[in-house]
């Protein structure tokens, strides 16, 4: 993550948090403001799964995660121990979001303000708690493969059209984090994908004899085995990819020797054979300038290897028995640079190659098969021990028509054979199997192939039985807001995008996926639980209200907390871009807007005197900051009216006019 | 230096004696007096700790698990429904691999409620992951809970000592004290593998995805595994330093026994007091006394029990739907054992009913009669139970 904005920052890029989340920006700057001495105990919550998906973390500062409930409670054990050990200047934090501070978490909040336990406790206020795909899921973009952590709004996805049956390409308009929830798992004959229960797959409903069948959306918990859902066969069509390379020139730094190579512009058949092979038996050591295939003499992928590397290259390649040498800066670098990963376990197929024409595909699948694939009667495998590899292998493979199994777990001995060679020491791999589709001759049988497959016919989809739903646990969640379709392909299977759930900070008129516009019911129909005022009169020496549109007045609250000795409360509005319903560049002007219409008031409370550190100085009309949110674009003018009185009234006890 | 204490005083001052850093409790009847000493300890100087007053007993175990990852020798006690409160955390702290010690006084758990004896608090638990030992005397409970810390953490395993509420808790008997200066000895300050440090900052509960999870609980039962090991080796060491010495199991007069008896806890008491009566008559009865309830002593029982031709558990719970605890994993533990011997389930002493002489002897003269027999019509049985309230004969 060279280009992260704040590479040294004690959160460390690289974590799972939506583009535009107002959340990490609240714990970006309250590390900037509190420094490496503190400890940090966190809820269960958005913060704490998008930063420590074991085995990574994005903490670099000591942090420690128990449950939903107790984040005060543990923090007051921190800060004991400091005690009682003599650790003088380290500082015992806790930080929790709405749910796990006003709901299930105020209990343990209480108790550690009433005994006046020496903890900071930082609230981030999103207002409600959020539902959706896992983040496993990978999506088939305008640029190719992404996982869907990597889509950003804007970018340009593949969507079922309804009415041709055909793949399109629709606008994101929209990226949401919706935190922790339940994930089932759908099986199909060639395609798996997790999801929540309450996200929608388009399946077929068959209307009875005589009848015509239909597409319809059916939530994932009200799916069965054996009902058909529409899956991705085939996506074809696609352009060269041209690459953007610079090559180290003779005279640079460190260069001083350097065999004069010209790299391809772009993508073609035989370089996208050569990195086949390259993937399966291939290394770079780009600082010596090496590249390496581990190809035995006298074997076909050697004389394959070695034929397209004069057609590529130019340039002469070192043999001995095993092994295949390429001495180039250049060529080893610019491999480096095409996203293909290091290492047997982490090799992996970048977004681009998904974007190839047919021709540079299957140039590409030619490569691998060489390395480490082999025949097995009518079936083609592939073997690996890096598990995302086969993932998307078997993507890619999938919109190039095959038909692929699932992945296999493979167990080798050392001294077994894999493939061709010997093993050097125990290890696992998995393997997948595929083959070509046969075409379905629909002329003769027109009808019965019509009952059998709905999409019979249609070069790019097809639909697939279920065969297994199962529950796999609990997972973060992800999900994209497509414009005209509402509906993108995720993991090969067509999926619909959707929704969130209400807090006691839930403010009033807000949908949520609990407080949904009905007929009886409009959104949330209870204003928000005052949690500020209600530590106040605990009687901690110092509780504040913050927003992370104004990071100068939310860091130095955050300072004078800290100095202080005992409990204390800083509530920072942190908007959630998928819950709020807004654009994920809004996040910074709607929170401005928050405090700029009064409806939420910077203040601080030291020692039970209030002073407002921010008046607008002229407070904007509510309803400039409700509408920038599809959370409240169902409110009619009463209800605004309504909301307005209420603003009114808060900033009047506040003594803002 | 001999003392006359209670068991919840004995427990009090066995943590005294660990130096334990801070405590966090929430008093519940029978370990309030537990609460009351240490906190007088901590008043007067004579502990230098910090006692947090948490406000429930799911707070009190969540900031134990936050001191002990700070780095500080943490101590708790509860009972019944306030390890019940708290036993979300109790999975935390065992999956997190921290080293808690917490005593259990033995309360039976609501409804109805009750607070008197009985073990279905800590038996409710026993898949948590923390180590369980049973003390059959307030020697014991002193003992154990010193022990407890060393076997915490050398094995980054959380303890649980566990004894009958009242019946120990509230009863004094002498109890021999040993000096601060001995204790030190055996139990050196508290040196945490990984901490919350800013000078060394790690990440401790992340998420763990299905790619890891099964392997981190694969790692918590081999430390179980060892753990067995451990228990015998501190008790040793413990015998050395002090003149008792503690095991996994204990065998009372079981070595030649057709019949043999299977408790925990005071019960063991009692029995042997009637083991030593029906052997001055010559009768071949005998105890097997299970101290490590959790890891559980299979090798040890196979050896203890495998002899005898019949095997009659007394517990004091029940697993309902089930059979009594204690009975399920030792016949779990013989299932593929050729030489093993007729088993038979006596539950007694629920909700703090005394366990009389009468009753055991009737769990003698179940387990000779399938001992001659070679049969068992009827594996569990209840001891005492009032047969005309329920219409039942059971």
């Amino acid at each position: 993550m060279k280009e992260a904005p704040f590479p040294d920052s004690l959160v460390a890029p690289g974590h799972g948090a939506c583009a535009g989340c107002g959340c990490i920006l609240a714990m970006r700057h309250a590390l900037e403001a509190l420094g490496k001495k503190v400890v940090v105990s966190m809820a269960t919550g958005c913060m704490e799964v998008v930063t420590t998906p074991y085995p990574e973390t994005a903490w670099r500062v000591p942090w420690i995660h128990v449950a939903f409930e107790n984040a005060a409670a543990v923090a007051s054990g921190v800060s004991a121990a400091l005690k009682s050990l003599g650790r003088k200047g380290v500082k015992s934090v806790a930080i929790a979001g709405d749910g796990g501070t006003a709901d299930i978490g105020l209990q343990a909040l209480s108790g550690m303000v009433e005994r006046g336990d020496d903890v900071l406790y930082i609230c981030y206020d999103n207002e409600g708690y959020m539902n959706c795909l896992s983040t496993s899921s990978l999506i088939i973009t305008k640029d190719g493969l992404k996982k869907i952590t990597e889509v950003k709004e804007g970018d340009e996805v593949y969507a079922f059209d309804k009415k041709t049956h055909r793949p399109v390409l629709k606008r994101c308009v929209g990226v949401f984090n919706n935190g922790n929830a339940d994930i089932f798992e759908i099986e199909t004959l060639h395609h798996t994908i997790r999801a929540t229960p309450n996200h929608p797959f388009l399946v077929l409903k068959r209307n009875g004899r005589g009848k015509e069948n239909q597409l319809v959306w059916k939530t994932l918990c009200m799916l069965r085995p054996g009902d058909q859902v529409v899956t991705l066969k085939n996506l074809d069509g696609g352009k060269s990819f041209k690459f953007d390379f610079k090559q180290v020139q003779r005279g640079d730094y460190k260069v001083t020797h350097l065999n004069e190579v010209s790299l391809p512009k772009s993508s073609g058949p035989a370089l996208m054979k050569y990195l086949g092979i390259w993937v399966g038996d291939g290394w770079v050591r780009s600082e010596r300038g090496e590249v390496g295939f581990a190809i035995p003499n006298g074997s076909d992928e050697r004389e394959n290897l070695v034929k397209l590397h004069s057609a590529l290259f130019g340039i002469k390649v070192r043999t001995d028995d095993m092994y295949v040498y390429v001495n180039s800066v250049n060529i080893a670098r610019f491999i480096d640079s095409l996203g293909f990963g290091s290492g047997a376990k982490n090799k992996t197929i970048p977004a681009w190659v998904f974007t190839l024409p047919k021709k540079e595909k299957e140039a590409f699948v030619d490569g691998l098969m060489l390395s480490d694939g082999y025949k097995k009667g009518n079936s083609s495998r592939y073997v690996s021990a890096s598990y995302e590899l086969l993932r998307r292998f078997r993507l890619l493979l999938q919109t190039m028509g095959y038909r692929v199994g699932k992945i296999h777990q493979q167990k080798k001995r050392k001294g077994e054979k894999c493939v061709y060679r010997k093993l050097l020491k125990d290890a696992t791999y998995g393997y997948i199997c595929f083959s070509k589709r046969k075409r379905w001759n629909l002329e003769k049988y027109q009808s019965q192939y019509k009952y059998q497959n709905f999409l019979a016919g249609n070069n790019h989809f097809e639909m697939e039985k279920i065969r297994k739903i199962k529950l796999i646990g609990r997972e973060p969640t992800l999900d994209l807001r497509v414009e005209d379709e509402h509906n993108f392909i995720a993991d090969g299977m067509v999926v619909h995008n959707t929704g969130a759930q209400r807090s006691g900070l839930t403010p009033f008129g807000a949908w949520t996926t609990t407080t949904p516009i009905g007929k009886v019911k409009r959104g949330e129909d209870r204003p928000k639980k005052n949690l500020p005022a209600i530590i106040a009169a605990h009687g901690a020496p110092y509780v504040a209200t913050a927003s992370v549109a104004y990071p100068g007045d939310y860091m130095n609250k955050l300072k004078k907390a800290a100095a202080i000795e005992g409990p204390t409360y800083v509530h920072v509005l942190a908007p959630c871009t998928p819950g709020w319903r807004i654009e994920n560049s809004k996040t910074i002007e709607v929170s401005r807007l928050a405090v700029l219409t009064g409806f939420w008031v910077l203040y601080e409370i030291e020692n039970g005197k209030l002073n407002v550190t921010f008046k607008p100085p002229k407070r904007r009309p509510v309803v400039d900051y409700l509408k920038m949110q599809g959370r409240f674009k169902h409110l009619t003018d009463a209800e605004i009216a309504e909301i307005q009185r209420m603003v009114d009234e808060q900033c009047k006890r506040l003594g803002i006019e | 230096m001999k003392q006359n204490l209670m068991g919840d005083e004995a427990a009090a001052i066995a943590a005294k004696l660990a130096r334990v850093k801070v405590i966090s409790a929430y008093p519940i009847t029978p370990q309030t007096i537990i609460v009351e000493r240490l906190s007088e300890f901590v008043a007067n100087g004579e502990l230098d700790a910090e006692f947090i007053k948490v406000e429930s007993e799911h707070s009190a175990l969540s900031a134990c698990v936050g001191a002990t990852a700070t780095g500080a020798r943490t101590f708790t006690a509860t009972s019944s429904q306030g390890l019940m409160l708290m036993s979300e955390i109790l999975f935390v702290a065992s999956g997190m691999r921290l080293p808690i010690v917490m005593v259990n006084a033995n309360r039976a758990l609501s409804a109805p409620l009750s607070i008197w004896c009985d073990w279905g608090d800590s038996m409710a638990v026993r898949d948590c992951g923390w180590v369980q030992l049973y003390c059959e005397n307030n020697q014991e409970i002193l003992d154990t809970t010193i022990q407890a810390f060393r076997i915490a953490e050398s094995l980054s395993l959380p303890v649980m000592v566990c004894f009958d509420g009242f019946i120990l808790s509230h009863t004094t008997e002498p109890v021999d004290v040993p000096k601060q200066r001995e204790v030190d000895e055996f139990l050196p300050p508290y040196k945490p593998r990984y901490a919350l440090d800013p000078k060394k900052p790690v990440t401790m509960g992340p998420m763990g995805v299905p790619e890891y999870y099964e392997e981190f609980k694969c790692m918590q039962q081999e430390a179980m595994r060892a753990a067995k090991e451990k228990i015998v080796k501190v008790g040793n060491e413990f015998g050395k330093k002090f003149g008792r010495r503690y095991k996994l199991i204990e065998r009372y007069n079981s070595d030649d026994a057709d019949v043999i008896l299977l408790t925990m806890g005071s019960l063991s008491s009692s029995v042997k007091e009637l083991i030593d009566r029906y052997r001055a008559r010559g009768e071949k009865v005998g105890l097997v006394k299970v101290r490590s309830f959790r890891p559980f002593p299979v090798r040890e029982l196979i050896d203890a029990l495998g002899h005898a031709k019949a095997v009659a558990v007394l517990e004091k719970d029940i697993s309902l739907g089930s059979a009594g605890a204690l009975f399920i994993d030792t016949a779990a533990t013989f299932i593929n054992v050729e030489k093993s011997p007729l088993m038979l389930d006596f539950i007694c002493g629920l909700g703090g009913r005394d366990v009389e002489a009468l009753q055991i002897k009737e769990a003698i003269r179940g387990a000779a009669r399938a001992a001659e027999s070679g049969e068992v019509r009827k594996a569990v049985r209840w001891l005492g139970l009032r047969e005309k309230l329920v219409g039942l004969r059971v």
